[in-house]
């Protein structure tokens, strides 16, 4: 290739790697055509940037209200009941015939379901009685991080570890809540996602295996 | 304090059911991670997976399973993919364009932000180093073409060309891969 049409394809190029880099939409003259591969690796090397990319709110809403006149009346078919999670997961779910489908309990999800560790081996917690009703107690099981919650004789676990991105929940004793110091989630003692209007729907934390010994000790199953 | 796996009894969890739609509305967030590895924008992003909830979801079975609800969203993105890019590169969209929205969907067993994340750094680092520099830099460090001419000692104009020849390399390992 000639060298002076190296140097007009770069800086066509250029062009659209500038474009994919300000967050702008591709915009591909026909002469870039001619370098398709080469603007197919820019705008994948683009997409790295952001490694765990999610739909937005306002993109989850705008589809909801694209899909809600597919829905068949009165069934909750997969399909209606995937424009369901879409409009749930959108904020939308009052007043539409969706939402009256779920009827999630206000403000927490209880959708999703929690994966639970295995247990390889179990680690002493503690006495019962240490524990308080309802608070969260952080305990390191190995190498899995956990949230023990009394409940009665029992005792939840939960992973400490948010379900979006892989950072420590703390406990917010004012709110009663887990939360995330890596963005605006939370959830509540039995790990279900505390939501607003702009969270992303996340599905709840896993679940640890617990049990009592009849000595009365806690124990926490992990790996 | 470290104990054998047979003491005590063992708390039973309850059971939580898993409804229809958090599965599939997961398997939409896959899909949109799918097409944004590709296009690496936002907006276009968002406009193909509408397309994609668009064409797919009027077709699934009531009954249809969470696997093959997974597998038609992705066959479906697929094809939209490089619908969208025969449209940008002027080709007839009526032809197949199967090198256009290659690699395929990734396996269940793996998420689609790792996978295509796995498939950039295997390409890096498949790379002659000069030209690794240069996209890490752009590309993953945000370094303008100015910045990146300084880090490395060279011309503007060079690292312009040096970019592009990089690209080429880098669809040429995977289009071998």
């Amino acid at each position: 290739m000639p060298e002076d049409d190296e140097v007009k394809r770069s800086r066509r190029l250029e062009e659209v790697v500038r474009d994919l880099l300000a967050g702008k939409r591709l915009r591909i003259g026909t002469a870039d055509a001619h370098d398709r591969d080469a603007i197919m690796a820019a705008a994948a090397l683009a997409g790295q940037r952001d490694p765990y990319p999610r739909m937005s709110p306002v993109f989850r809403r705008r589809l909801a209200a694209r899909l809600e006149p597919a829905r068949e009346p009165g069934l909750l078919s997969r399909r209606s009941a995937l424009v369901a999670g879409l409009a749930a997961a959108a904020g939308a779910l009052a007043g539409t015939g969706v939402g009256r489908l779920l009827q999630p309990a206000p403000q927490v999800v209880r959708y999703g379901s929690a994966t639970v560790f295995p247990a390889v081996r179990w680690y002493d917690a503690g006495p019962l009685s240490a524990f308080k009703e309802g608070v969260p107690v952080r305990f390191q099981a190995g190498s899995v991080g956990t949230y023990l919650v009394r409940e009665g004789q029992n005792v939840n676990g939960l992973s400490s570890v948010c379900t979006h991105l892989p950072c420590e929940l703390n406990w917010t004793p004012s709110a009663h809540q887990l939360t995330c110091p890596c963005h605006n989630v939370a959830f509540d003692t039995e790990g279900f996602q505390i939501t607003s209007p702009e969270s992303y729907p996340l599905p709840p934390l896993p679940r640890v295996q617990v049990r009592i010994t009849p000595a009365g000790r806690v124990e926490v199953g992990a790996t | 304090m470290e104990q054998g796996g047979d003491q005590g009894d063992l708390i039973e969890l309850p059971a939580v059911e898993v409804p229809a739609a958090q599965i599939a509305l997961d398997q939409l967030d896959l899909v949109y991670a799918f097409i944004f590895a590709r296009v690496g924008n936002r907006a276009d992003a968002e406009d193909l997976t509408q397309q994609v909830a668009m064409k797919a979801i009027p077709r699934l079975r009531a009954e249809a399973a969470a696997a093959s609800i997974r597998a038609y969203l992705f066959a479906t993105a697929r094809s939209v993919l490089a619908g969208f890019w025969a449209r940008k590169f002027g080709l007839p969209e009526e032809e197949l364009h199967e090198d256009l929205a290659l690699p395929a969907a990734p396996s269940p067993a793996r998420s689609e932000p790792n996978a295509a994340s796995e498939r950039v750094t295997r390409l890096l680092a498949a790379l002659p180093a000069n030209y690794r520099r240069v996209l890490e830099l752009r590309f993953l460090r945000g370094y303008s073409l100015k910045e990146v001419a300084a880090e490395t000692g060279n011309t503007v104009g060079a690292i312009k060309v040096m970019q592009l020849r990089a690209l080429r390399a880098a669809a040429r390992l995977e289009s071998d891969a």
